[in-house]
């Protein structure tokens, strides 16, 4: 019996040291993320991205925290340079993975980007397929508290502009809270974060 | 027990002196930019391998591999080029890195002279796709947008671009890189004509107004070239209810294609009914339209059909000095336009291009007792290849072919004639652009044409230089020769003739900060070759000779602003001219009607969030154009008083899905005179009695309601207004 523990024991500590270099890395470049070094996560993710053609996940997150930093950015030059390679990576990550709620969500939010840059000229222009890209993922992932919540986001936004109730898309703050609670990502590493977020936006808009 | 545990031990032992035998191999080196400046973040690391870190502040790094043998190095780092060296892991280290910047970059010098852009992501676009259909005096006409750009001239009655001093045939227009040869609808006299095609098809436009690339041939003074949208962005239906007409849009998508279906129906009559114009109408104007874009998706290319048909026909007497009754004329067009195109990747960093357009023209007029029939079969093909050498340095190639079939016949009381030609050109062009740095880049090309109907080869040099003077400013200079046989006016009875010849030189500053754009350009243009003849309009038997010429020469100036005050977006232009021509039946050199020394517009835009509403503002002011006094000693020696324009719109978004729209054309009502006509011959004092040549209308109102519905609820039709 003792035998068999410690062979459990060996076993698990084992496999802590076979973990793949794939997992290593992606693990390290969360952590960096996590520690506020996001250009140096970026650029690990980057390296995974070139090292594993495969993995839909690291060029995913290159891309992903491209777009999050554009968010602000004032300047047109560094803007559009920061969104052109956002969008490579964005690309490479739908080459690998098709019909993907998480890559549909992203590229809503890089057409969100420009629209929060120059309403003026990218409302118009983008409104419409961002809200298309919304509606492709919430039909492949309608229980997916993540997509309820960007979703929802974008709603709201219009709705303020457009000065309609936005009462509905609180309803789906609410539930995409209520899922968050039992929330489990489709597989390791991946993105699993928003509640924090939905709870800021009901406390900011719906009240 | 023990010995049980033994081989995992073992195992274990095995593995960490196995990772331990591993040698590591140190990676080190410094990153700077070209001026010594440490880069912070690069990412440096072997390619295929998780090895690698970011430089930190001093732009050093050092990470340690247990790769051996030979490995490539990367180092990149946004809106730098990648830099990437081969060698043996023992040679890596201690390294001195210096990046090259990224040319392909916002932050680069841009080669501008002479063009103007409709786009969102350039640094050079001076209109936004959306201007082309809310600036008040356009009326959702593209054609009407860009004449509010400096270097077009005010030729209310017809408009048609006139640029720099050349007349409206001087333009050629471009879809998708290939040739619309009848752009514009036809009108009256008095009216100005309209682009044919509906703007909201288009999602980039570039106007150049000289020394364009020598992929373009066929136009003396200027190129319009327009962009179909790639791929349309969902499924809708459009309706549009107008004080004019009516119009019906779908557009349905799948996977890999999608078609986009519009028509139109427009008749003046109710409006005309209410609010009668000058003109005696018999059967105002009435048009029919219907266009479709078709467009799919390969694996590494696009393919994209569109075709146009429409007819228009009108009825009216119009006023004449010399025929106390008016004018009795009708006319019939019947125009279809199509244009294939087919642009993608071929092999690695060669791109190809290959288009043909079809356009068949009929138009029957009735002047008086006289038929008039015209028809003509055009035809354009064109195929081009791109070779990406690297950011630095590209070069294309292409060939062309142009056909075009033309034949009048004419019925008058005494004389029946026929009269036909067929003009085939050929093309052959290339150019190279070489970008030396941020700072500094050129363009070179070269064309080369064959006309069969003159039997004559001409060659056309350009060349562009653009340079930065500093982060928000740059000079650019072009150089051009352009070729362009005379129209069918005179091709139907003359063709031993030569091509028509101009040369331009443009000088051109812009300085761009902060939403706020500034552009002067300087230019000279010579006219040689223009077509001469000794009648007073050419007829069958005018004597036709090649030997006219002229200049142009002024100084344009544009300056935007959508920043200093919220809400509001304007712009200005204002466009000297000097130009004189000795050409057609000029008996000596002088400023033709249509070009006028002075024109400025106007336009600001105001959004007033409130109201849900835009309000758009346009001035065209334009000096007085030339005309001759019979009355007095010499030719083309007066001038008409000055032309003056206000006009106002406002759209108002009901929903998210249904706007309301309306505009007034000269608001303020100021009576505009084009010009006059003077009797042939004098009354019994010897005195000549004129005419103004007036506009059918001093103004013009609209007012339409738009309703798109698609699934998405919120799209509308804002962009087409």
């Amino acid at each position: 019996m003792k035998n068999l523990l410690f062979i459990t024991i060996a076993l698990i500590s084992f496999s802590g040291i076979s973990q793949t270099p794939y997992q290593k890395g992606m693990q390290k470049a969360l952590d960096l993320w996590g520690e506020n070094k996001a250009n140096e996560a970026a650029n690990l993710f980057e390296r995974i991205a070139i090292a594993e053609p495969i993995e839909w996940l690291p060029p995913f997150y290159v891309s992903y925290i491209t777009t999050i930093q554009s968010f602000g950015e004032k300047d047109a030059a560094k803007l559009k340079t920061q969104m052109d390679k956002a969008m490579v990576f964005l690309k490479e990550a739908k080459a690998i993975s098709k019909e993907n709620s998480e890559l549909l969500i992203l590229e809503a939010l890089w057409h969100t980007v420009w629209v929060a840059y120059d309403g003026a000229t990218y409302g118009m222009k983008y409104g419409g397929k961002v809200t298309m890209l919304y509606q492709e993922a919430v039909n492949l992932a309608p229980n997916n508290p993540r997509v309820l919540l960007n979703n929802a986001e974008w709603n709201i936004g219009s709705a303020k502009f457009f000065g309609t109730s936005i009462e509905p898309f609180c309803n789906d703050v609410k539930r995409a809270i209520e899922l968050f609670k039992d929330f489990k990502p489709e597989g390791e590493f991946y993105p699993k974060g928003g509640l924090d977020r939905a709870k800021n936006i009901l406390e900011e808009n719906c009240k | 027990m023990r010995l049980t545990k033994l081989p995992i031990l073992l195992l274990l032992i095995f593995c960490f002196s196995g990772f331990s035998a591993i040698s590591q191999t140190t990676i080190s080196g410094i990153v700077t930019e070209n001026n010594g400046n440490p880069i912070l973040g690069a990412n440096v690391y072997l390619e295929g391998t998780y090895d690698g870190t970011s430089t930190n502040e001093n732009g050093t790094f050092s990470f340690e591999t247990s790769e051996t043998g030979v490995q490539t190095l990367v180092v990149s780092f946004l809106s730098f080029e990648n830099y990437s060296k081969v060698a043996d892991i023992s040679q890596l280290n201690n390294l001195s890195i210096i990046l090259r910047e990224d040319v392909n970059s916002l932050e680069t010098v841009v080669i501008n002279a002479g063009s103007f852009e409709a786009s969102d992501n350039s640094k050079v676009s001076v209109l936004k796709p959306l201007d082309v259909v809310t600036t008040a005096s356009a009326l959702g006409d593209f054609v009407g947008a860009l004449q509010t750009l400096p270097g077009t001239t005010t030729v209310a009655e017809d408009g048609r671009l006139f640029v720099r001093g050349g007349d409206a045939d001087e333009t050629q227009i471009f879809i998708d890189g290939i040739r619309v040869f009848t752009p514009y609808t036809p009108s009256t006299n008095n009216s100005p004509t309209r682009g044919r095609y509906s703007p909201f098809l288009f999602d980039g436009i570039t106007f150049s107004t000289g020394g364009y690339s020598a992929e373009y041939g066929q136009a003396l003074s200027s190129v319009l070239l327009l962009k179909t949208i790639d791929e349309p962005i969902q499924e809708k239906t459009e309706i549009a209810i107008m004080s004019v007409g009516l119009g019906l849009g779908n557009t349905q998508k799948w996977e890999k294609s999608s078609i986009s279906i519009n028509a139109a129906y427009i008749n003046l009559a109710p409006y005309i009914a209410l609010f009668p114009d000058r003109n005696d109408w018999e059967k105002p104007f009435e048009a029919m339209s219907g266009e479709t874009v078709f467009r799919r998706k390969f694996e590494n290319g696009l393919l994209k059909v569109y075709a146009a048909f429409d007819a228009t026909n009108f009825e009216l007497t119009q006023e004449d000095i010399d025929f106390p009754e008016g004018i009795h004329y009708q006319l019939k067009n019947y125009n279809f336009y199509s244009n294939t195109s087919y642009s993608g990747i071929l092999a690695k960093d060669w791109k190809v291009f290959g288009g043909a357009s079809y356009t068949h023209a009929n138009t029957e007029v009735e002047l008086i007792e006289d038929d008039i029939n015209d028809a003509e079969n055009s035809g354009h093909f064109k195929l081009k290849f791109r070779k990406h050498f690297s950011n630095r340095f590209k070069m294309s190639f292409g060939a062309e072919q142009f056909l075009t079939d033309f034949t009048e016949d004419f019925k008058g009381d005494n004389i029946n004639a026929s009269y036909a030609y067929q003009n085939n050109i050929s093309g052959l062009f290339t150019e190279a652009d070489i970008i030396l740095s941020r700072n500094v880049a050129f363009k070179l090309g070269l064309r080369g044409e064959y006309s069969n109907l003159f039997e004559e080869f001409t060659l056309s040099p350009r060349a562009s230089f653009a340079f930065k003077t500093s982060k928000n400013s740059q000079l650019s200079v072009a150089y051009g020769d352009f070729y362009q046989q005379p129209n069918s006016e005179v091709l139907k009875f003359a063709q031993d003739l030569q091509a028509q010849k101009t040369q331009h030189y443009i000088l051109n500053y812009q300085f761009t900060a902060d939403n706020r754009i500034f552009r002067a350009e300087l230019y000279r243009k010579n006219y040689t070759n223009l077509v001469t003849y000794d009648t007073e309009n050419p007829i069958f038997s005018s004597e036709f000779d090649s030997e006219g010429d002229g200049y142009a020469q002024g100084i344009d100036l544009f300056w935007r602003d959508n920043k200093s005050i919220d809400n509001i977006d304007y712009w200005l232009s204002y466009s000297y001219l000097d130009t004189e021509r000795e050409y057609q039946n000029y008996p000596i050199a002088a400023t033709p009607s249509f070009a006028n020394t002075h024109n400025l517009s106007v336009v600001a835009k105001y959004w007033i969030e409130d109201w849900k509403s835009q309000i758009g503002f346009s001035y065209l002011f334009g000096s007085g154009r030339t005309y001759t006094n019979p009355n007095e000693d010499g030719f083309l020696q007066e001038k008409t008083k000055n032309y003056n324009s206000i006009s106002l719109n406002w759209a108002y978004l009901i929903s998210p899905q249904k706007i309301l729209y309306v505009s007034v054309n000269n608001a303020l009502g100021f009576s505009n005179i084009n010009g006059y006509q003077y009797s042939r011959t004098p009354d019994a004092n010897g005195h000549f009695d004129r005419r103004a040549l007036l506009p059918a209308a001093d103004q013009f109102f609209f007012v339409g309601f738009f309703w798109t519905i698609s699934d998405d609820e919120t799209d509308n039709q804002l962009d087409k207004l």
